[in-house]
């Protein structure tokens, strides 16, 4: 099943996202809760996804795109974003992002955003 | 909220990172109130403090939270964009801070299981307020600057490249209901796109810089046509895989209709590629980052639930009486056995290193609870109107856990009273003479076993005259006035049923007195003393014990019985020998040592056991010095130091309020031992 490396500073939307992945069966490869942390994780683990929160301490989720669409062209990552965030959003699309989820979100709303992606 | 990914522990989780996030905005704010202005990091830190609670409050469907952070964002996003020069900041933070407090209180009604429905409206109202205040002063912006370039004119150049084999696509995508951020999403779908086509158009165009086309999407759909020399198959698969679609409609037009409609849209896939170059050098930019990301290590902190630890504390605590039980095994006595005593002290160095290591994780700093004090003394000096200035001295200074919980309140409590009854008015500080500001410190200090925190104001210091006054006429004099000295005058304020301050202010004298406090710090070991000078301040003096789990005890015999009195104690211990008996006029009996008189309490008669030993001359003395009091207890023997689990007195005892005793432990024998509480002796 899909490893997931999942993003944010918040450890409670961490697990959020957590228990609905592990409710459909996807490995959650890792977590990371800032930009930087998420870099490295993600060259560590090599999830088959991530989901990337964008506010967040020390590095962005939009600096940390880049920075992981920079390692490997092919990463498939999904925006965590808020409402208000629109531009954020524009920009993670035209960097790479495959999609994005906007807080709060539902449970089969995420699943299906992956499920496409992957 | 119905989904099944919310669990109790996704509720401890949220409740326990809102607390900590609400901590760290208190602290920026009060932080930033000093310098008299926010920084960008500061505002940045509210900014991204609100967004985390607004998300996660959202997620946990409480809507009040979630708007009232929403709007802290808003207004922080307003000046962190367009950096206003007329800024009320006093102002701003009574708002955060009035934020913090509700957010507060509403988690404290989630902890004890009741709804957190508490009316936001008025705080929105004042934020709604605030922000339009600040708009009319400093001029209005653009919600969002959009960082898009123009819209260039429709017609890409590539339109005229061959054609070839090229047919022209029109699809309509509607959108599933509630998938929100239309414009976007199809924006996605027009990024994904080119690589497919020679040549498209979109309706509406105006998808990227502006955000209510989200509305029109989701009422009319968004229209795509395209030119591609792909299968209208391939097209089709294309436009269906599309993410949340609720309904395509796919049809082939002519090369003339795609033309017509093409200008009609007025877009191209020259402003798709020119927005995609401009983003282009942000990405450049962020390589050097990506080093810089490698480079930093990844964090080695994990958080523990405090019930683990303590659960852990208790076993190692159950460990170590075992391990008594087993090297003090009556088994083993008159035994010569070389190699059991040698592994048995291994065993002891290793219990003992852990039961370091456990203490040692339990220890927390001082310096989040002394922080705390920080906005009791701002919003007491504001309310007050006297200048306070709070001094922090050695906050990192570590105590356990549990120790740490019992004392908030009653430090809360004592800087109280410095602030509203210790300090003098701006005035009657000027005329005695003294900086208009007025300064309580709070300091923590290691001694020995304990930790001792004082509370330090430059005020005026306790009135000896009022005190006696007060305490003569609530009858709670233990001797003529005459006869006391200052320390016991000052003592006095820590009895049940006194309180000096003449009129009753919002923030002391609410009927809680300094006995509270006195009762709270002896529940966890502590005590508590005063000091004052006239005119130059006062002194209150907390003493807490490092930890309260596990203690070094002396074990002594009484009759039957077995008690622990706390090394940390015990002056010395004598036997009678060379020291002298005297009797007090009332016949009261005392022990002379080195010139000095030890009342004598016969712990026997204390208790009522019988003994075999009632001659003073067959039994020990312990000499005790309680805050001053020295005294010493006369027992029948001493059975030998060790280090004792300390064990609450079952709930039937504890209710008896037996003076003289403070727990209880087991001993390595199994037997039960009941810990001394000296304190009980002088009271």
């Amino acid at each position: 099943m899909a490893r997931v490396l999942i993003v944010d500073d918040a450890a409670f939307m961490r697990m959020a996202i957590k228990n609905m992945l592990l409710n459909h069966g996807y490995e959650v490869a890792g977590e990371a809760e800032n930009g930087l942390a998420a870099v490295k994780k993600y060259m560590e683990c090599k999830p088959d996804i991530v989901t990337l929160d964008i506010t967040m301490p020390e590095m962005n989720g939009l600096e940390a795109l880049k920075a992981i669409m920079k390692i490997d062209p092919k990463a498939k990552v999904v925006m965590v974003s808020a409402m208000g965030q629109e531009n954020m959003v524009k920009e993670a699309i035209l960097s790479g992002a495959k999609s994005f989820i906007i807080k709060p979100f539902k449970e089969d709303h995420v699943i299906k955003t992956l499920q496409k992606i992957l | 909220m119905a989904d099944k990914f919310i669990n109790d522990s996704m509720l401890e989780v949220y409740v326990f990172e809102t607390l900590q996030n609400i901590e760290q905005l208190e602290n920026a704010v009060l932080e930033s109130e000093k310098t008299g202005r926010y920084s960008a990091a500061a505002i940045n830190e509210v900014f991204r403090i609100m967004h985390t609670i607004k998300g996660s409050s959202a997620m946990m469907m409480l809507d009040n939270l979630a708007e009232l952070a929403h709007k802290m964002e808003d207004l922080f996003y307003y000046i962190r964009e367009t950096q206003p020069k007329q800024v009320d900041y006093a102002a701003l933070s009574d708002l955060v801070l009035s934020g913090i407090d509700f957010i507060q209180a509403e988690l404290k009604k989630i902890q004890n299981k009741e709804p957190a429905n508490g009316d936001v409206s008025d705080l929105l109202a004042a934020i709604t307020a605030f922000l339009e205040h600040l708009k009319a002063a400093n001029g209005d912006f653009k919600q969002e600057q959009n960082t898009l370039p123009a819209q260039p004119a429709a017609g890409g150049g590539q339109a005229a490249q061959p054609a070839g084999k090229l047919a022209a696509y029109e699809a309509v995508l509607y959108y599933e209901e509630g998938c929100e951020m239309e414009n976007i999403r199809a924006y996605g779908v027009i990024h994904n796109l080119q690589e497919m086509v020679e040549d498209l158009y979109y309706r509406p165009a105006d998808i990227l810089e502006n955000d209510e086309t989200a509305a029109y999407i989701r009422e009319h759909g968004f229209t795509v046509g395209v030119l591609t020399a792909r299968p209208a198959e391939e097209m089709r698969r294309f436009f269906e895989d599309v993410l949340f679609l609720e309904k395509l409609e796919f049809r082939e037009l002519d090369a003339a209709t795609f033309t017509a409609r093409k200008s009609g849209a007025a877009t191209g896939r020259a402003q798709v590629k020119a927005a995609t170059a401009e983003f282009g050098e942000n990405e450049e930019k962020s390589g050097a980052q990506k080093a810089a990301a490698v480079a930093t290590a990844g964090q080695g902190m994990i958080s523990v639930n405090v019930a683990k630890l303590d659960k852990l504390m208790d076993l190692v605590g159950e460990m170590v009486i075992a391990e008594a039980m087993v090297v003090q095994n009556p088994d083993l006595a008159g035994l010569e056995l070389e190699n059991f005593r040698q592994a048995a002290r291994q065993l002891h160095k290793i219990t003992s290193e852990i039961q370091d290591l456990v203490m040692s994780v339990r220890m927390v700093p001082l310096a989040n609870t002394f922080l705390k004090m920080q906005r009791i003394v701002r919003d007491m000096s504001k309310k007050l109107q006297k200048e306070v200035k709070l001094q922090l001295i050695d906050e990192d200074t570590e105590v356990d856990k549990n120790i740490i919980e019992h004392i908030s309140d009653p430090l809360m409590h004592l800087i109280r009273n410095a602030v509203d009854h210790g300090l003098e008015t701006a005035e009657e500080r000027l005329a005695a003479g003294k900086d208009k500001t007025g300064t309580v410190v709070l300091e923590a200090r290691n001694v020995g076993n304990h930790v001792l925190i004082m509370v330090r104001d430059d005020g005026r210091g306790l009135d000896k005259e009022k005190i006696l006054r007060r305490a003569e006429k609530n009858n709670i004099l233990t001797k003529p006035a005459e006869e006391m000295t200052e320390k016991e005058i000052f003592q006095l304020i820590f009895l049940p049923g006194f309180s000096t301050s003449e009129q009753i202010t919002e923030y002391s004298g609410r009927g809680v007195g300094m006995d509270v406090v006195a009762k709270n710090l002896e529940k966890v070991g502590g005590s508590v003393s005063v000091d004052s000078v006239s005119g130059q301040g006062t002194t209150l003096t907390l003493k807490l014990p490092l930890t309260m789990a596990i203690i070094e005890g002396m074990n002594l015999t009484v009759g039957r019985a077995r008690y622990t009195i706390p090394i940390s104690a015990i002056k010395e211990s004598v036997r009678l020998e060379n020291h002298k008996l005297i009797k007090d006029t009332d016949g009261n009996e005392m022990l002379l040592v080195r010139g000095e008189c030890y009342p004598i309490i016969r712990l026997h008669e204390f208790f009522k056991i019988p003994t075999e030993v009632t001659n003073l001359e067959d039994g020990i003395f312990i000499l005790v010095d309680y805050e001053d009091k020295p005294f010493c207890l006369f027992v029948d023997d001493l059975l030998g130091q060790q280090e004792v689990v300390v064990k609450a007195l079952p709930r039937y005892i504890q209710n008896k309020r037996i003076r003289g005793i403070g727990g209880c432990t087991l001993l390595g024998d199994g037997s039960i031992s009941l810990i001394l509480d000296v304190s009980g002796f002088v009271a």
